[in-house]
């Protein structure tokens, strides 16, 4: 019974957050878009999981206990609001009654939704893939799902700095700070002590959460929205590549592609690190950034705000990688100067930073020093020998070699500042800092490099079919779905050859 | 891959040329992985626990293993087994070790017939605790019969080292490809490091798996691009077409052997913990004794969160029983075993004592002390197996 309260709660989050991202004003139907309904509900389940911690800190603040009331009445009352609002308004764009209006409109989505996620623009061989692609991405979410479920919480830093905010902050129903031992023996009892006091909180209140819906504490069962936010991650990387014109099977080819990086399973089955919830929020925040530069809704500009804004929440290297939205924005925004200007400023950065490590200062708690010594086996091992990702390094490397000339074109230059600034701050943190004594031991490395994995995945599914578009000659613009295509209009041949005609 | 693609491209064409890569991608590992013959007629000899035996050192049998615990006084473990193997037949002596000491400074010996007075040796690599093959085909006292092997290992042993057996194998080609095959297959389960890393298989592997695909599919790229400029009539379209079905095949190779063992994990993790409620799991669990400890301890202490210190040797058992007292307002050191001084806890503190040494307490004077600092006023709430509540007055 307490298991379905606890599925019930995060649907309800999930809905919430749906219902956020149809609300938000646009100027043409998401679900007519290819991949829009995917998109919604894999980046409104991110948006609806965030949303709901920052509304336990706006409880916390306020003084009020948190309890399943004060949880689920406000985001309920929301959710039926905001969708409310969305039928209103298609209401008045069609004018019909509002019966009409939400059974059509729900009908319309489902039905495009339906259409979009069953692969019906396939051929018979395709969709037999993508059919089978499909029951094997469910297969590995059925594991994981059991895993998560069953597994109480295991990994070190899970126990030791993440999981004990939970525990406090569930059983007191309110966020008490946390703090470092010196402060910690002044508050003579008013403030906790954790082996990472200074971490964010969102972690912690994701299972605060779960426990609430729950109605207990369960280390093992508060890590359930780790593995809808891998979930609903899936159905956004799909809603995703479809939008940026893949076809259904090759959108489902990069979502499974994504979904079966072995750390990233491992990180969803032993749940309870902030390092793939990072990597999910960022990946969608760029994806939305990327979304905005080529619609200019302010729907994907408000999405990809929330999603920048979760980063810095979840984890202190979310800071960096919330800010590397800008080169991607600059870069779609001035497609001619854009990429130099990047370049530019990530000369000075690094510049700034090597001229900086002379003097070892600690920046981000990562101490900076100008010591070239990397372990290169450790390295190697990481990327190339251990199965930590598949072959996702060799096909990054091998696509940035193949599609050199298309890196820089202004559909894929956006990704690949992004990826570039990502690989810099990377390597200068394993290269330059304290953090190369965690090499040797591949205790971070991995972990590190995961917040960037997903969207080098997309980065290279792009950058790969900007190549392949070269080996066949000129392109023309993607067509959308085959059944959309209106027939041309028959026109009569001229009587004569225009005068303009190819002179001998 | 766009949307007006029509993606009824023949694919059997790059499997098979892809086939083709990973046969000659082995083929080529095999011509420098076979130290001698590449088809023997020797079959593999294998060595149990009970024919170990261990003349130096101290350590026993158990779980069908032999359990090093120390060296002898000159520092020195020496495993060994009395054998009778024709040298000119095993190529390769491979021992299943755990725990070894990265640092240890370990040696294969052997004896013949040949010169039966005479002790050879080789260095043995060490891996991620475990030993690796010696080779020895082309070692000069590898020759005649071998009437005696062992291993002889100088070092510090941090924790215990297990030994389950070792083999003699000829290492043909069909032997080496059969370990490569059983080290990638091999189940990786959950780990301290999973979280950090994942191997894929056995932690030592010569040979890793995604390394042999990204090198295949490398060659019959570049088989096809060579074949193209051969015959130019071929579209290049189809180049980047098979590149993709290449790679897309290579990586569902990799995804089913993780997801096979992701498989075998569910069943291990549902053994352990599969119908049990949260206090049955955590009882379940590895450090099951110190979170029932813990549980007695909760029951002692009054219910509105109060501050209480945590003390144990090993970093992970004080930081899980910190783990198991939330929302008490807990202080453990992270990263050091150190306690506070005296004059930093004050009355209506506790404190947890589990496994650590230096801490005493005197019942009758109801005095308590760590690290020969002064005592504290404390009274004993609770007493465990090298464990202990107090409440500090």
């Amino acid at each position: 019974m307490d298991l379905i309260g606890l599925i019930l709660g995060l649907l309800l989050l999930w809905a919430f957050g749906i219902a956020c991202l149809v609300a938000l004003p646009r100027r043409t139907a998401r679900a007519d878009e290819p991949g829009g309904g995917a998109w919604t509900i894999g980046a409104g389940g991110l948006a609806g999981f965030f949303l709901a911690t920052l509304w336990l800190r706006v409880l916390s603040f306020a003084g009020i206990r948190f309890s399943v009331i004060a949880i689920v009445l406000p985001l309920l009352a929301a959710t039926l609001a905001m969708g409310a609002w969305a039928v209103r308004r298609e209401r008045g764009t069609t004018g019909d009654s509002l019966r009409d209006s939400l059974r059509n409109s729900l009908r319309n989505s489902f039905s495009k939704f339906r259409a979009d996620l069953s692969g019906r623009s396939l051929d018979r061989a395709a969709r037999v893939l993508w059919r089978l692609l499909l029951l094997w991405l469910a297969l590995r979410f059925v594991f994981l799902f059991t895993e998560v479920a069953t597994h109480p919480l295991y990994p070190w830093d899970s126990w030791t700095q993440w999981a004990t905010k939970a525990r406090v902050w569930y059983e007191l129903g309110r966020i008490v700070p946390f703090e470092r031992t010196d402060a910690w023996f002044a508050a003579g009892g008013a403030a906790y002590f954790d082996a990472g006091p200074h971490y964010p909180g969102t972690v912690g209140l994701l299972q605060v959460l779960a426990c609430n819906f729950l109605g207990r504490w369960d280390d093992t069962l508060m890590n359930l929205p780790f593995w809808m936010l891998s979930v609903a991650f899936a159905f956004a990387l799909y809603g995703a590549l479809r939008a940026m014109e893949f076809t259904a099977l090759s959108a489902l080819l990069g979502t499974w592609l994504v979904a079966s990086l072995p750390l990233a399973n491992t990180h969803v089955a032993l749940a309870g690190y902030a390092d793939f919830p990072l990597a999910m929020y960022f990946c969608v925040a760029i994806l939305a950034c990327l979304r905005w530069l080529k619609t200019r809704e302010p729907a994907d500009a408000a999405l990809a705000l929330l999603m920048l804004a979760a980063c810095p929440l979840l984890k202190i290297p979310g800071r960096i990688w919330a800010f590397l939205a800008l080169p991607a924005l600059i870069t779609g925004l001035l497609p001619q100067r854009g990429p130099r200007v990047v370049g530019a400023g990530y000369a000075v950065v690094v510049t700034g930073l090597l001229l900086l490590a002379q003097t070892s200062p600690v920046i981000l708690g990562y101490q900076l020093h100008l010591e070239f010594a990397p372990d290169w086996e450790a390295l190697a091992n990481s990327f190339f020998l251990y199965d930590n990702w598949h072959l996702l390094w060799y096909g990054a490397i091998a696509a940035a070699v193949v599609g050199r000339r298309q890196l820089l074109t202004p559909q894929v230059a956006p990704l690949t500042v992004v990826i570039a600034g990502g690989v810099i701050f990377v390597s200068f943190v394993l290269l330059f800092t304290n953090a190369r004594n965690w090499l040797s031991d591949q205790s971070t490395v991995n972990r590190a490099s995961l917040h960037l994995a997903p969207l080098v995945v997309i980065w290279m599914l792009v950058v790969f079919r900007a190549w392949a578009q070269t080996l066949r000659g000129p392109v023309f613009t993607a067509l959308p779905e085959a059944d959309a295509i209106e027939p041309l209009p028959d026109v009569p041949p001229p009587a004569t050859p225009p005068a303009t005609a190819i002179a001998p | 891959m766009t949307a007006g693609d029509a993606p009824a491209r023949p694919v059997l064409r790059p499997l098979r040329t892809l086939a083709a890569a990973i046969v000659a991608v082995l083929l080529a590992y095999l011509a420098f992985a076979v130290p001698a013959s590449w088809f023997p007629s020797s079959p593999v000899k294998q060595w149990g626990v009970r024919d170990l035996t261990l003349p130096r050192g101290t350590g026993g049998v158990a779980n069908n293993e032999l359990i090093v615990t120390g060296t002898d006084t000159s520092g020195q473990v020496y495993v060994a087994v009395t054998t009778d193997l024709r040298a000119r037949d095993y190529a390769t002596i491979t021992w299943n070790a755990r725990n070894v000491p990265l640092d240890a400074d370990v040696h294969f010996l052997w004896r013949t017939d040949y010169a039966p007075k005479k002790i050879f040796s080789v260095p043995v690599g060490v891996e991620s605790g475990r030993l690796l093959p010696v080779i020895l085909a082309n070692d000069a006292g590898w020759l005649g019969q071998v009437t005696g092997i062992g291993l002889a290992i100088r070092g510090t042993l941090t924790q215990p080292l297990g030994i389950s057996g070792v083999a003699a194998k000829p290492s043909g080609a069909i032997g080496i490809l059969q370990d490569r095959a059983r080290e990638w297959l091999a189940f990786e389960r959950w780990s301290g490091t999973s979280i950090n890393t994942i191997v894929g298989g056995d932690e030592v592997q010569p040979l890793s798996l995604p390394l042999l695909l990204a090198t295949s599919i490398a060659l019959a790229a570049a088989v096809m691009v060579l074949r193209q400029r051969f015959r130019p009539a071929q579209p290049k379209a189809d180049l980047a077409a098979a590149i993709a079905i290449m790679f897309v095949a290579s990586w569902f190779v990799l995804d089913a052997r993780w997801t096979w063992n992701l498989a075998r994990q569910v069943q291990v993790t549902f053994a352990q913990y599969g119908g049990k409620d949260w206090h049955g799991k955590h009882l379940a669990a590895e450090d099951g004794a110190l979170f029932e400890f813990v549980e007695k301890a909760r029951a002692e202490m009054p219910t509105a969160p109060t501050r209480i210190f945590v003390a144990s040797e090993a970093d992970y058992f004080r930081e899980r029983a910190a783990f198991h007292l939330y929302p008490y307002n807990v202080y453990a050191d992270p990263r050091t075993n150190a306690l506070p001084p005296p004059e930093r806890i004050k009355p209506g503190d506790w404190m947890l004592v589990y496994q650590r040494r230096g801490v005493q307490f005197d019942p009758s004077a109801g005095k308590l002390r760590w690290d020969g600092g002064t005592p504290v006023s404390a009274q004993l709430k609770l007493r465990g197996e090298g464990a202990a509540l107090f409440l500090i007055q």
